[in-house]
């Protein structure tokens, strides 16, 4: 029993970091109809990030920290302009293909200028953790449960209960109408942008303590991402949250009783059968309302 | 000088004109209905005149100024609210929102503001008013187009472009659309009306045009349009039964 709430800790710990990448997909997805397959080097670029500013050059962790994510909303608004911006009136593929090429660019880009070497990212406690019962709580997973949960609780008062979150939905439900009343499409899908490249930068800055901070830590965890996605109900906000949370307990508890090397196989098992058994996800009915 | 005026407008999809040469003018206070056949143009000129289409040629003057190229936002601050066809209500925002998010065209609008102006909408429309916490999607057609109806005037607009709000709705609720247009009449808002059901366009109109793929074949006042047999048969639903 002990064991079975300790590996629940760590699962839903380390799925909110697959929850905060999902609600970006998530976002984008209903902003523009296309996923966005650089969400992922949004994490990895502001792992580096908070490297570069907290360890190399030596700030103070919080500064070094809102410096990464300011740097992060300047990244989501260049991507906006150079890989949506223009092919907003394509079809999906291209777009979707030159989100595969901003990933691609983003990686290399990060390889060119940092080299291949994996980096140590010290999280904000100086302690790694303590007890709690029976149960074993490390600082970094409680840090990233509670700035999960914080998000999600502030992005739910946004979008319910401002008029502004009204008008973000407003255009991701029908651009053209939202233009036909006023509301400036362009601006609402540039802060579509800025805020996924903002929460996918705080979900890679949150992880880059238990992971190591590399090159390929953004397509791990965009594919995981992903996984939640489609697990949740593509398109719905509630949906990624669960579908996170979800895959990060599976996987964690099969790596714990099954296989530990076959960890990320769990993930993917899963999503296949729900591709195969419930392709339209947990939430997927709500996903088809659109009259 | 009139409130709104196309001039010589050509649309163009592609290699077809959808909208070839039309000519017209909507006179402040007027009610204009738009008649034709599917395909006519009809949307297109609405399309044109709020900014989702662009003009090939041609103009579209405002007030005296021309509007022509600018972007849909700028369009409807200027004035000019469209109720597109089909209704476009947002399915997953409730009622009052859909209504509240019509007066994004206005700056300087306090949320509070604009929730009492969407509640006072109800006063309009009471058949809806019970659903104001009800998502867009599980209304029924006539009631989304009565919501569709309250968030074009909540833009506050000097004309209101409205794109077949009959289509598709039964005839019980057709009267009931009707008699909110002539309700919007009576407070003075200048309506440029597109319909297929010419009976009920005519019944509300001021005046007349009709289309014919993307020409303008004829215009007068409801009386001469409705008195021209070979335009009744053609355009306007066919001959009609003796009373």
């Amino acid at each position: 029993m002990d064991l079975v709430l300790q590996l629940l800790f760590t699962g839903i710990g380390i799925g909110s970091v697959y929850a905060l990448v999902a609600l970006g997909f998530v976002l984008i997805f209903r902003a523009t109809n296309v996923v966005n397959f650089a969400q992922g080097e949004f994490s990895m670029v502001a792992a580096f990030l908070m490297v570069v500013f907290s360890v190399k050059i030596g700030l103070p962790y919080w500064v070094a920290f809102v410096i990464a994510l300011i740097c992060m909303a300047g990244l989501g608004a260049v991507f906006n302009l150079a890989v949506y911006y223009p092919l907003r009136h394509r079809t999906y593929l291209p777009v979707i293909i030159s989100t595969i090429g901003a990933s691609i660019f983003m990686a290399n880009t990060t390889l060119a200028i940092h080299g291949p070497e994996p980096e140590v990212l010290s999280g904000w406690f100086d302690t790694p953790g303590f007890m709690l019962g029976p149960v074993y709580l490390d600082n970094q997973y409680v840090l990233i449960i509670v700035v999960t949960a914080l998000l999600v609780a502030l992005q739910y008062w946004f979008f319910e209960h401002t008029l502004l979150g009204k008008k973000l939905q407003a255009t991701s439900q029908d651009k053209e109408m939202a233009s036909l009343l006023g509301i400036p499409v362009a601006l609402m899908i540039m802060i579509t942008f800025v805020y996924s490249a903002v929460i996918g930068g705080i979900a890679g800055i949150l992880v880059a303590p238990v992971l190591f901070v590399s090159i390929g830590m953004g397509a791990t965890i965009a594919l995981k991402a992903f996984a939640a996605t489609i697990i949740g109900g593509f398109g719905d906000v509630t949906g990624a949250i669960i579908g996170g949370l979800a895959l990060g307990v599976i996987e964690t508890f099969g790596a714990a009783y099954i296989s530990v090397p076959y960890k990320d196989g769990f993930a993917f098992l899963v999503l296949i059968a729900f591709l195969i058994f419930r392709p339209q996800g947990i939430f997927g009915e709500r996903v088809a309302e659109k009259a | 000088m009139s409130l709104l005026e196309l001039k010589s407008l050509v649309v163009r999809y592609g290699e077809v004109e959808a909208v070839d040469g039309i000519s017209l003018v909507v006179e402040a206070g007027e009610v204009v209905t738009l008649l034709g056949s599917n395909g006519a143009g009809k949307s297109t000129t609405l399309r044109a005149i709020s900014g989702l289409a662009k003009p090939a040629s041609g103009d579209i003057l405002f007030d005296g100024q021309s509007i022509t190229g600018l972007r849909p936002e700028e369009i409807v601050r200027r004035g000019i609210a469209q109720v597109p066809e089909g209704r476009r209500v947002f399915p997953g925002l409730s009622v009052r929102e859909n209504i509240m998010l019509g007066a994004s065209n206005r700056r300087d609008m306090k949320t509070a503001a604009i929730k009492r102006e969407a509640d006072e909408m109800f006063d309009l429309f009471p058949d809806i008013r019970r659903f104001a916490n009800a998502l867009g999607w599980t209304l029924s057609g006539g009631q989304q187009q009565m919501v569709a109806v309250a968030r074009g005037l909540m833009a506050k607009p000097r004309i209101l472009l409205l794109d077949e709000p009959s289509l598709g709705l039964a005839p019980v609720i057709v009267q009931a659309v009707f008699a909110i247009i002539a309700e919007i009449r009576r407070r003075g808002t200048t309506v440029l009306l597109v319909e297929q059901n010419a009976r009920m366009g005519l019944s509300v109109a001021d005046r007349g045009y009709v289309l014919e793929t993307g020409k303008l074949v004829l215009s007068g006042t409801p009386e001469q349009l409705w008195s021209n047999e070979e335009i009744r048969a053609a355009y306007l639903g066919g001959r009609t039964a003796p009373a």
